[in-house]
């Protein structure tokens, strides 16, 4: 039997030597990045669906994984079970002592302060009223407050209710007479209770609600895949921004988010078209204006402190340059 | 009563035992395990800014509401249940299966359904805490009349005691140790169900405390008020449990 083991065995051993590099070099050429999103994915997260396909195709596997709440997708990123998250975790940034940095604005704010017609009419009937908004040093406590400073006014207390579907709610049900929302809730209120609300006029709040983090030792690491995924993002959102409906196109041409009820699917393009009008979809990335903007919003909302707060120290620029400079 | 030489060896190894775990923290927070994780130094700092710029006590002004309000609801009827279902059948049939589900129920799946009926408000969170709460008190109240010696049963029928005699001089003294176990163990739960409907619910008291600072990103305050309710916890079911042991006898708590 063991002349016959032998040649076996020793053409095994060849197969392996001679495999083994193949498959290797095989794997140096596909990158993976594992993408912590802090949210389920849904309809606005088709850019980013359509970006990883395409990114994948250049040998960019981007593997995507949905996490309770963008606290937590930080913690990934923070202890290195993800190379990059999604949002926008100054304070993290700021107190945690491992470098992390901006390195991609994905969409900028876009929020809807509602109030009760019956109740209120503008931002002055606001003074000495109660408000409702998402979280203590969230986003749209930070909006609100900034508009009452805009337009001299206090509120008498402003209360935390999590979750836009919930103020939503509460909204319609008379529980909740001021809030804030985010599109797809105030299109759902708007629908629901026809002239019950109006929505309040807001001035010029920049400020990014989804960009892109890793840490500076994995931006160095993989410039290349960083570098198309960035591409491939930068190429998407100008897509939608010339024409809104070439998101449905691509959608199903990749067949992405195939299983997603009617009513969420009819929501895809006005959330596009209204987007794009507010201009909320940079097609640079955001670069350091988003950067100086973030930082001025987020002190002001109380997540990051400090008099002397630089750029740097929270985004480093770097891909985003190489990436604008290849698509001109 | 201890000789002075075994308390002086116990409060010598509970303090051993307390500086191992700190220092083992203090250790990791230091190492560190995660960028996120604060040593204990840092966790006892952020502890005592908070109780001196008087956000602990706040919060935990607004934490108590609910819990003492559902507490004290299970402790009236949750007790009357739990007895009427040992004394009699037909309420057992009824509602025994109610707090069986209720128990093996996963309250953090529940407590979404609890907004929907309720909203967000007080009334929520303390729905939370009786769902909690109430199964264990029922529970035991139940079992503590059901278990009652039969001896001591027979004796009274024996002595020509009425019903009511059995109920009130046998059965209810018997069962009152299981009954005041059911109460501290419903505390213990109580605590676990206005935590989790302060952080799933809204954020107010001790919830919104844990929420604010680790969105952004405090961790030695997020650390610190999670720690301050598991002492608060901790000690509070202790101090029940020396109450108890003083009203009841050791035969009674089957121990």
């Amino acid at each position: 039997m063991s002349y016959l083991r032998f040649p076996l065995a020793a053409f095994a051993t060849l197969a392996l030597l001679v495999g083994l590099p193949a498959t290797d070099s095989h794997a140096q050429e596909r990158t993976k990045i594992k993408y912590a999103l802090g949210d389920v994915i849904s309809i606005d997260e088709l850019p980013l669906l359509v970006a990883a396909e395409r990114a994948k195709k250049r040998g960019v596997d981007v593997e995507i994984t949905s996490f309770k709440s963008e606290e937590v997708a930080t913690q990934a990123v923070i202890n290195g079970q993800a190379d990059v998250g999604q949002g926008t975790p100054y304070a993290a940034i700021q107190k945690v002592n491992v470098p992390i940095r901006f390195f991609y604005q994905m969409s900028a704010l876009q929020f809807f302060p509602i109030v009760n017609k019956d109740n209120y009419k503008d931002w002055k009937d606001l003074n000495g009223q109660e408000i409702v908004v998402h979280a203590r040093g969230s986003g749209t406590e930070a909006i609100m407050r900034l508009m009452a400073k805009e337009h001299g006014i206090e509120y008498k207390n402003v209360s935390f209710v999590p979750g836009s579907d919930v103020r939503a709610l509460g909204l319609i049900k008379g529980t909740i007479k001021a809030s804030i929302l985010d599109a797809t809730n105030r299109n759902y209120v708007m629908k629901e209770a026809p002239g019950k609300f109006i929505v309040l006029p807001l001035g010029k709040v920049k400020a990014s609600d989804e960009a892109l983090f890793a840490t500076r030792t994995f931006l160095d690491k993989n410039q290349a895949a960083v570098g198309i995924l960035v591409e491939e993002l930068i190429r998407v959102t100008r897509e939608i921004n010339a024409n809104p409906k070439s998101i449905l196109e691509e959608r199903k041409k990749l067949g992405l988010l195939k299983d997603i009820p009617a009513k969420l699917e009819a929501e895809i393009l006005p959330y596009f078209e209204e987007g794009v009008k507010n201009g909320i979809f940079p097609n640079d990335g955001g670069a350091a204006n988003a950067a100086q903007n973030d930082l001025d919003f987020f002190k002001l909302s109380g997540s990051i402190k400090g008099d002397d707060l630089k750029v740097e120290d929270f985004w480093f620029l770097a891909p985003l340059k190489a990436a604008l400079g290849k698509l001109k | 009563m201890q000789r002075p030489g075994i308390a002086s060896s116990t409060l010598f190894w509970q303090l051993a035992s307390f500086a191992l775990f700190f220092g083992a923290w203090e250790i990791a927070g230091r190492w560190p395990v995660s960028a996120a994780f604060p040593p204990f130094s840092a966790t006892f700092l952020a502890l005592l800014e908070m109780i001196g710029d008087g956000s602990l006590g706040k919060a935990y002004l607004s934490t108590l509401q609910p819990l003492l309000i559902g507490v004290a609801i299970c402790g009236i009827a949750g007790i009357g249940f739990g007895i009427s279902m040992g004394l009699s059948r037909t309420v057992e049939w009824l509602t025994l299966p109610i707090f069986i589900v209720l128990q093996a129920a996963p309250m953090a799946a529940i407590i979404p359904l609890i907004t929907y009926l309720y909203g967000i408000g007080l009334t929520s969170k303390v729905l939370a805490v009786i769902f909690m709460a109430a199964p264990v008190i029922v529970m035991n109240s139940y079992k503590g009349i059901r278990n009652t010696n039969p001896s001591l049963i027979q004796m009274c029928r024996s002595f020509q005691g009425s019903r009511r005699q059995e109920v009130v001089k046998i059965i209810l003294p018997y069962a009152a140790a299981l009954i005041f176990t059911g109460l501290r163990l419903g505390l213990a739960m109580g605590f676990i169900g206005v935590v989790i409907a302060e952080l799933l619910i809204t954020p107010t008291g001790i919830g919104d405390l844990i929420t604010y600072h680790s969105s952004v990103a405090d961790y030695p305050q997020m650390f610190a008020a999670i720690a301050s309710i598991i002492v608060i916890a901790a000690v509070s079911l202790h101090a029940l449990e020396r109450v108890e042991r003083r009203l009841f006898p050791a035969e009674i708590r089957g121990s």
